[in-house]
């Protein structure tokens, strides 16, 4: 605990650089769940996705990194189109169908992307070498910039549900489906433009994580975990609850790492949300 | 006698008799270790399956097959216990925790409860994981003993040092389970059950007490993911609980499609999903990473195509045929 | 038999039901009636246990029941009728009723695994006791129909029905004649008589039919925003002018 104050501006740094990835994976989650009542338990594995699709064009193609981010946005959200069409629309409404076709969907992604890129680890290449220093400790540059593509990210986001004319259907959709279906606003679509946007953040947040972690097609499964303990901390269906929650669970992540131990780090966040599940179902911003 | 009262019985002894005679007629050592882990997987989808029964999905059954599996290994090693007993005391360990969680996870509903089961889980297995002194942390226990050897009159000893022979116990156990199962499933505390399933909040106005059913469900439940473990425990020889191992969440997510793939409505259901995905699962090995592909888009076909489950196809086909007898004959001929 | 005390139920900040008394006397047939939103369901929720007043006491027959779980009333004697259809889907009328003498019938563990000759005695009682029952509401040609396929009326029957099969002392019902065309309404009505007069079973019906109320209740408690405004015998209520007053008001209301 008596670790010089320099460790602990790292620290910091890195649990809201973590803290951001994650708040990436919870909206989506967030828009896929409030939006339809779904809990997609593949969308780790878009996440994953979004990260090898980087890599392919960036390290194999040799296509300019950023360029590769936005493609891989790009083909996801097409990707969510599809899946929301093909695979949830179908078994919407019920509570164990899309559980299991987004199991099934995990074992697919994690195949092919173990059958494409082989099982062992591979990493991004970092987002900026060298590092600011800042109160007078080293911060590594690319997680400034993780964390700068986050904001970015969650702003336009942000903007996009309040002041252009799908968004603020898709929050009034969010609330109260019946009311939305008399104003007109069709859910089907609705429907479409959560998974895409959720998608497209999940890639984003998997190429980041690519850059600044490694690559497997395992990467998924952890931020799933994290994005459902996100979810119920910050409370199911709420926006601000995601983001919240997603910055307190990465600094938790990176902080008690360092005060107590990896077990403690492991376990606490876990302990916490099955207490506050029981104790305030609602989570801190949720409404039920 | 009519003919399906003479059918299902008869079908069943037959596979008994088949499933018994297995370690005579399979004599490699690998087939024989598939099978076995798909009579403790039966024996895991089935009681997950009664946990539906109340229409509560549990994503944490893995967390209590883990406390049997350590908890029947460390009896065994630790304290000296021997195998049957060490089984016995673990599976009501795992009860007694489903327990104590139970009251207070019970009263959450669907998406919430599995939610908290997943996160449960994987708490358990956190804890396995790091906890050096208990569980070997990540290294795990290693060199967990077979069961001592059982000696008849007459017939001599019996040593559970292979596959072979332990296959025996692991399929006494579950057939076991299975039986205790099926019968509380027709009995008067699973039409309780049900009827808590279909309308709780009436069958607490008749005098039932909802949360307590619902905690003895998951409790036995529970209790039978517990001595699945244990099996497992003794079976694999070793236990660790790092993310891919059998406690993870993967493991979580095989043992769901299993169910839903056999069908959920049938006591059979888990069974045929359990056997007939392993074994898909074996023949898919020579694919290599296309192995979990195949599984996911079968599971992905049935739950979109054929929500009953295999089980499900009878009626499936009941339904076709009789639509293709009115169509064909305009009369409505009843099957 | 039946005391409510000081009763509030306050939902968040709205307060549903203000400083109710109630006083239902073993073998009368008590009425609670309101405009709509006056809290009559919130009452009969307090009383069967799903909600918890936030301030006050339920009595019955001398025992102060305010914080048992509605299972415990149901042991005690009181049965519940929803307003809305509640029924075990699932099953057959004759099943939804055994579920109902799961109370009285205590069957052990063991017979989970074999039924000895009193235990399939104790099943065959049953089964005549759930006939003598379907007879009562006229449900006994239906026994093994699935319960959902009935119509509204059967249905609403067969929910008084699993309602008797625990031998209640208290009938709760919640809005019994809805949906009910003018015969199955007498039928109905008639039903509940009969329970008073055959087995001296006691009822709260809140109900919105009016005319049904006034012919079926020994008393009648008036409610209007959560408060009683008027309790008495049926020709006193109607001439009541708070009462016409709150209907009216409702009425306008409603325009």
């Amino acid at each position: 605990m008596d670790l010089p104050a320099q460790v602990w501006v790292q620290v910091v740094v890195n649990g809201l650089a973590l803290g951001w990835l994650y708040v990436l994976m919870a909206l989506g989650l967030t828009f896929i769940l409030s939006m339809m009542g779904i809990l997609q338990l593949a969308h780790g594995e878009i996440y994953m996705i979004g990260a090898y699709i980087v890599y392919y064009l960036s390290v194999s193609l040799g296509l300019n990194h950023y360029l590769a981010m936005l493609l891989s946005m790009l083909i996801m959200a097409t990707f969510g189109i599809l899946l929301e069409k093909f695979l949830f629309r179908p078994v919407q409404g019920y509570l164990l169908p899309p559980i299991v076709v987004s199991i099934g969907l995990t074992l697919i992604l994690t195949s092919a992307a173990a059958v494409f890129f082989g099982l062992f680890e591979r990493g991004l290449p970092r987002l900026a070498h060298g590092s600011f220093l800042v109160l007078g400790s080293a911060v590594p540059k690319d997680r400034i910039i993780a964390v700068g593509f986050s904001i970015g990210l969650l702003v336009l986001v942000y903007l996009f549900l309040k002041r252009s004319k799908y968004g603020q259907a898709m929050v009034a959709s969010a609330q109260n489906r019946e009311s939305a279906l008399l104003r007109g606003i069709n859910p089907n679509q609705m429907s479409r433009l959560a998974f895409s946007i959720a998608c497209a953040l999940a890639a984003v947040g998997g190429s980041l994580a690519g850059a600044i972690m490694k690559l497997s097609p395992f990467m998924g499964t952890p931020p799933l975990v994290k994005g459902l303990v996100i979810i119920v901390l910050g409370g199911m269906g709420s926006l601000l609850g995601a983001t919240v929650g997603g910055l307190i669970l990465g600094l938790l992540d990176s902080v008690i790492p360092v005060a107590f131990s990896p077990a403690v780090a492991s376990i606490a966040p876990l302990i916490i949300v099955v207490i506050i599940l029981l104790v305030r179902p609602q989570g801190l911003f949720g409404h039920e | 006698m009519n003919r399906r009262q003479i059918i299902k019985p008869t079908s069943i002894v037959a596979i008994i008799i088949i499933l018994f005679l297995a370690p005579v007629l399979i004599e490699s050592i690998y087939w024989m270790s598939i099978l076995a882990l798909a009579c403790i997987n039966v024996l895991l989808v089935s009681s997950l399956r009664s946990i539906k029964l109340l229409d509560h999905i549990s994503l944490g059954h893995v967390g209590f097959t883990l406390i049997g599996a350590y908890g029947t290994a460390l009896l065994v090693m630790k304290v000296g216990l021997p195998f049957w007993g060490a089984l016995i005391m673990a599976g009501l360990m795992s009860s007694f925790v489903a327990l104590v969680l139970g009251y207070p996870f019970l009263k959450v509903k669907g998406m919430y409860f599995a939610i908290l089961t997943l996160l449960t889980a994987e708490t358990f297995r956190s804890i396995a994981y790091y906890w050096r002194g208990l569980t070997g942390g990540q290294l795990g226990l290693l060199n967990i003993p077979p069961p001592s050897p059982l000696t008849f009159p007459g017939l001599g000893t019996i040593s559970f040092d292979t596959i072979h022979n332990y296959y025996y116990i692991i399929l006494i156990v579950v057939l076991i389970s299975l039986s205790i199962i099926y019968r509380l499933e027709h009995s008067h505390l699973s039409f309780k059950w049900q009827a808590i399933r279909d309308a709780d909040n009436l069958a607490q106005s008749v005098g039932i007490n909802v949360a307590w059913y619902k905690m003895v469900n998951f409790a036995i439940a529970c209790f039978f993911a517990g001595i699945a473990g244990g099996l497992f425990a003794h079976y694999q020889h070793n236990l660790s609980a790092d993310a891919t191992s059998r406690f993870g969440v993967w493991t979580t997510l095989y043992l769901l499609i299993y169910l839903v793939v056999g069908g959920e409505a049938k006591f059979a259901g888990p069974i045929i999903g359990t056997l007939v995905l392993m074994f898909v699962g074996e023949f898919a090995r020579p694919l290599g990473e296309f192995q979990p592909m195949i599984i996911g888009a079968l599971a992905i076909f049935v739950v979109l195509l054929l929500p009953g489950g295999i089980i499900g196809l009878p009626d499936q086909f009941k339904l076709l045929y009789r639509k293709l007898l009115k169509q064909t004959t305009g009369v409505q001929g009843s099957v | 038999m039946l005391e409510v005390r000081n009763l509030d139920k306050h939902f968040g900040g709205l307060a549903a039901v203000s400083e109710l008394d109630l006083n239902v006397s073993q073998g009368e047939i008590f009425g609670l009636i309101g405009p709509n939103g006056a809290g009559k369901t919130t009452v009969l929720n307090v009383i069967a246990g799903t909600f918890l007043p936030t301030r006050g006491k339920v009595i019955f027959k001398g025992e102060d029941i305010t914080r048992f779980p509605p299972y415990r009333r149901a042991q005690r004697g009181i049965a519940r009728v929803f307003q809305r259809n509640v029924l075990f889907r699932s099953f057959t009328v004759k099943e939804n009723l055994l579920v109902g003498f799961h109370l009285r019938s205590s069957k052990s563990a063991t017979e989970i695994f074999y039924k000895n000759a009193a235990a399939h005695n104790q099943e065959r009682v049953e089964r005549e006791k759930a006939m003598q029952i379907l007879r009562f509401v006229g449900l006994s040609q239906q026994a093994d129909e699935l319960a959902i396929n009935l119509p509204h009326g059967y249905q609403r029957a067969l929910c008084l029905a699993v309602a008797l099969a625990t031998e209640p002392e208290l009938l709760l019902l919640d809005e019994p004649l809805t949906g009910m065309s003018a015969e199955e309404t007498a039928t109905m009505m008639d039903m509940i008589r009969a329970l008073r007069d055959e087995r001296g079973i006691t009822s709260v019906v809140v109900e919105h039919n009016i005319r049904a109320v006034l012919g079926l209740c020994d008393r009648i408690a008036v409610l209007d925003y959560g408060r009683k405004i008027c309790e008495g015998l049926p020709k006193e209520v109607v001439e009541n002018p708070e009462v016409i007053e709150a209907y009216l008001g409702a009425e306008q209301d409603a325009v």
